[in-house]
């Protein structure tokens, strides 16, 4: 019987205290140790001041953040085509140079930063340049004029032509205003990049801030954008492919209908850099068709050179079966270098389908104006 | 008599093999339900249940009334008293089939006990962080901290209630906590400055700068829900604001896991700036105090600290195979006056003060300067009162099998030499 009367027991004192706060008292010596946060770190409760406060909307907005926004303005060289902000970017511009080559321009806004390594080896990392320990790598900046303020201007060049392609370039100027460190950048093909050096210059001495803008207007982009055009296509989709919204990581994704219910994917992604490589990318799409690894040796047999704006892309043509689906399946894919992206195209389907479709899907590559990318 | 018969029914060993029926098909579906449900949901289901009402299978629902774990485990132990008790003989050549038998029962009664009043935390430190508290790793709770003079006064809503909405008052905190939503699970991402963001769910605090989404719900046991709340404070006076609490910004595991994906894309110092407004404490002040408050991995205190002094990650040479995981702790009770230094390894667990810690993760060696943070560990707390039940249950029934044996090798050697 004293099974039982055990079992009763724990019953009933695992029952209790469940759902009911807590009250308890800790002694100032167990308190948690500090957070590594910065060592002043104001309470929310008055406005911040190590970082704007981001636009607020009409949902009720206390008084205390309604803070001023600044706004940057600037006027756009002669030939710099205007591109929506996007996420992190306030302000963003395609260059065009000849042969399709182009140029990005780019301001980013963050919280204050101070001219440090590992930002340097984060840019220089952009031109595949080995990182340095070198403290002096932050002394090497040249100043330069950001509006009526002083900046200071980095340059970096790769050492080698990237992707079989020219060297890249990139520029960045860096200044502090403020709560807020400003990163004007350009990159891109080394010649586009010098050529454009000077107006990129200029462009920084155009730029000017207007304080003050009433928080509850924040919603749109904080930017004076004078001359903001709806973003352009950036190709030609061919007729019968049907736009789908594309899921995370990818930039476009199309379904390509066929007869008989069959069907077929299109869909493209842009990495910074080389996106890790041609030979990884298509041992990658290989895994997809549940076909093994192969070596610099075999690619080079099986990449073919396809013609695209500004160079060269690499075509690979695998069949293979679904890894997820089971179903007989042909991949069509495409990897184009551009500027300090890497473009990746894939059409995968049903073998008849992809047969019917592969050259639409190649002329949908060629249609490509980079300069109309975010 | 119908007790005659009950007791003869409870007695049977019918009854027995039909109890071992039902929990071998509980393992079964239990075990099966793992994938759909996870390992925890899968356990609170079927094992830790009376009754079972409807099973899921290979992502479909079965409707079947089933015995649950607790009702299997209970019944055994009464089928094995009642056997007893029916069949007792109180006779010395006995004695061995019931220490047998009394040591099967301590080790159900045993598991039971644990399943019910065990639990288990986490401690995660940094090498030179010092920790008198442990955290839970399913339950979360929404706490309020205030300065009490001679330390902080804590009142730790539990997450559960946050889930149920509504309205939460609690005597000890001047204002009211109305749940606006809760989400088990949810994402939260670094709103840039002046970017074309959707609106912030409000503009307090941690949501000014973060945005939190809604998550899909997770059962796999390395994932982590990490749950968000949108609060409306209600003071004496009116409202207070609104603000959001999210397991984001207090829970380390969480926000390192977010330092590690900004330090990626824009450099550790942003990162670890975004890392900082994350974790930056909220606060309000109503009945003419402050209170500091977050949603945070539900504490144990306990009434000892442990210093992480140095953690030690070994890996078998030239590979990334781990060797040892060995983490070297101060130990100090202000109680005790105790202050010594313990080391704690994959095997080698340290027992005190009713509690086990074990090695559980580490983060130290070349993983972790390569992933550029500093070393840390982790180890699993367990409160197990019933942990000898069954090291002595075992004993038990070896102790009984033992003595059974003998009196039958006994016999068959006496009767040998008489023959």
């Amino acid at each position: 019987m004293h099974g039982v009367a055990g079992v009763i027991l724990i019953s009933s004192l695992a029952g209790c205290n469940r759902d009911e706060a807590r009250v308890y008292h800790v002694p100032k010596e167990a308190s948690p140790p500090p957070q590594p946060a910065p060592a002043a770190t104001p309470e929310p409760t008055a406005p911040e001041t190590t970082m704007p406060e981001a636009p607020a909307s009409g949902m009720g907005t206390p008084s205390s953040v309604a803070m001023a926004l600044p706004q940057l303005k600037y006027q756009v060289p002669e030939g710099w085509q205007e591109k929506p902000p996007s996420e992190m970017r306030v302000a963003s511009f395609a260059v065009p140079g000849p042969n399709g080559q182009s140029a990005d321009v780019s301001v980013i806004p963050l919280p204050v930063v101070g001219r440090d390594l590992e930002l340097v080896n984060m840019w220089r990392s952009r031109v595949q340049l080995p990182a340095t320990s070198d403290p002096n790598a932050v002394n090497q900046a040249k100043p330069v004029a950001v509006g009526a303020e002083q900046g200071w201007l980095f340059e970096f060049v790769s050492e080698q032509p990237l992707i079989g392609k020219s060297r890249q370039r990139l520029v960045v100027a860096m200044f502090t205003r403020g709560e807020l460190s400003w990163f004007f950048k350009i990159s891109g093909d080394d010649a586009i990049v010098t050529s454009q050096k000077e107006k990129f210059l200029q462009f920084l001495k155009s730029v000017s801030f207007a304080e003050s803008a009433p928080a509850q207007m924040a919603a749109a982009p904080a930017v004076q954008n004078e001359s903001a055009a709806p973003p352009p296509s950036i190709w030609t989709i061919p007729s019968g492919w049907q736009s789908v919204p594309p899921s995370q990581f990818l930039l476009a994704e199309f379904s390509v209908p066929g007869a008989n219910g069959a069907k077929a994917e299109v869909n493209v992604a842009e990495m910074g850099g080389t996106g890790g490589g041609l030979l990884a990318n298509v041992n990658r799409w290989r895994g997809q068709l549940g076909l093994g690894a192969i070596g610099e040796n075999d690619l080079a047999k099986l990449a073919q050179s396809l013609d695209v704006p500004g160079g060269k892309g690499t075509l690979v043509d695998i069949t293979g079966v679904d890894a997820k689906t089971g179903a007989p399946t042909r991949l069509v894919g495409a990897i184009v270098a551009q500027s300090d992206q890497t473009w990746f195209y894939k059409l995968m389907g049903e073998g008849q389908i992809v047969a019917q479709q592969k050259d639409a899907f190649t002329k949908f590559i060629q249609s490509a104006n980079y300069a109309n990318a975010r | 008599m119908p007790v005659d018969r009950l007791v003869k029914i409870m007695a049977s060993l019918r009854l027995m093999v039909v109890l071992l029926a039902f929990a071998i098909l509980l393992v079964f579906i239990g075990t099966i339900a793992q994938v759909d449900e996870g390992l925890y949901n899968a356990q609170a289901r079927y094992f830790r249940q009376w009754f079972i009402f409807g099973i899921n299978m290979f992502g479909h629902r079965i409707p079947l009334l089933l015995p649950g774990g607790y009702l299997i485990g209970t019944m055994l132990v009464l089928n094995l008293v009642a056997a007893h008790i029916y069949r007792f003989q109180l006779t010395v050549k006995k004695i061995g089939i019931q220490l047998a038998h009394a040591g099967v029962i301590l080790l159900l009664v045993g598991q039971l006990a644990t399943d019910m009043l065990a639990h288990e935390s986490q401690m995660r430190f940094a090498e030179g962080e010092t920790k008198s508290y442990s955290e839970s790793g399913l339950h979360d709770e929404l706490a309020f901290t205030s300065d009490s003079g001679a330390g902080e006064e804590v009142v730790a809503i539990p997450g559960r209630l946050l889930a149920r909405g509504g309205d939460i008052q609690n005597g000890n905190l001047p204002f009211t906590v109305r749940v606006k939503r809760f989400w088990k699970n949810s994402e939260a991402s670094f709103r840039a400055p002046m970017m074309k963001n959707e609106p912030p769910l409000t503009t307090n605090g941690v949501a000014a700068n973060f945005n939190f989404h809604v998550a899909a719900e997770t059962n796999n046991p390395d994932d982590k829900n990490v749950p968000t709340a949108l609060i409306e404070i209600i003071g004496a006076n009116g409202p207070l604001g609104d603000w959001v609490v999210s397991g984001w910004t207090s829970d380390d595991e969480m926000v390192d896991a977010l330092r590690q994906s900004y330090a990626q894309q824009m450099g550790p110092q942003m990162a670890q700036k975004i890392a900082d407004q994350l974790t930056r404490p909220q606060s309000i002040e109503a009945g003419g105090k402050k209170f500091t408050f977050g949603l945070r991995p539900e504490r144990i205190y306990h009434p000892f600290s442990l210093e992480l002094l140095k953690a030690t990650h070994t890996v078998y040479e030239g590979t990334d195979i781990p060797k040892d995981f060995r983490s070297r702790v101060r130990l100090t009770n202000p109680q005790t006056g105790e202050n010594r230094e313990i080391e704690i390894s994959m095997n080698h667990p340290l027992r005190y003060a009713g509690l086990t810690f074990y090695q559980y993760q580490m983060n130290a060696g070349d993983a972790a300067r390569e992933a550029g943070r500093a070393a840390f560990s982790v180890l699993q707390v367990v409160h197990n009162p019933s942990w000898l039940t069954p090291y002595v249950g075992c004993a038990m029934v070896a102790l009984g099998l033992v003595i059974q044996f003998m009196f039958h090798l006994v016999g068959f050697l006496s009767k040998r030499k008489t023959e």
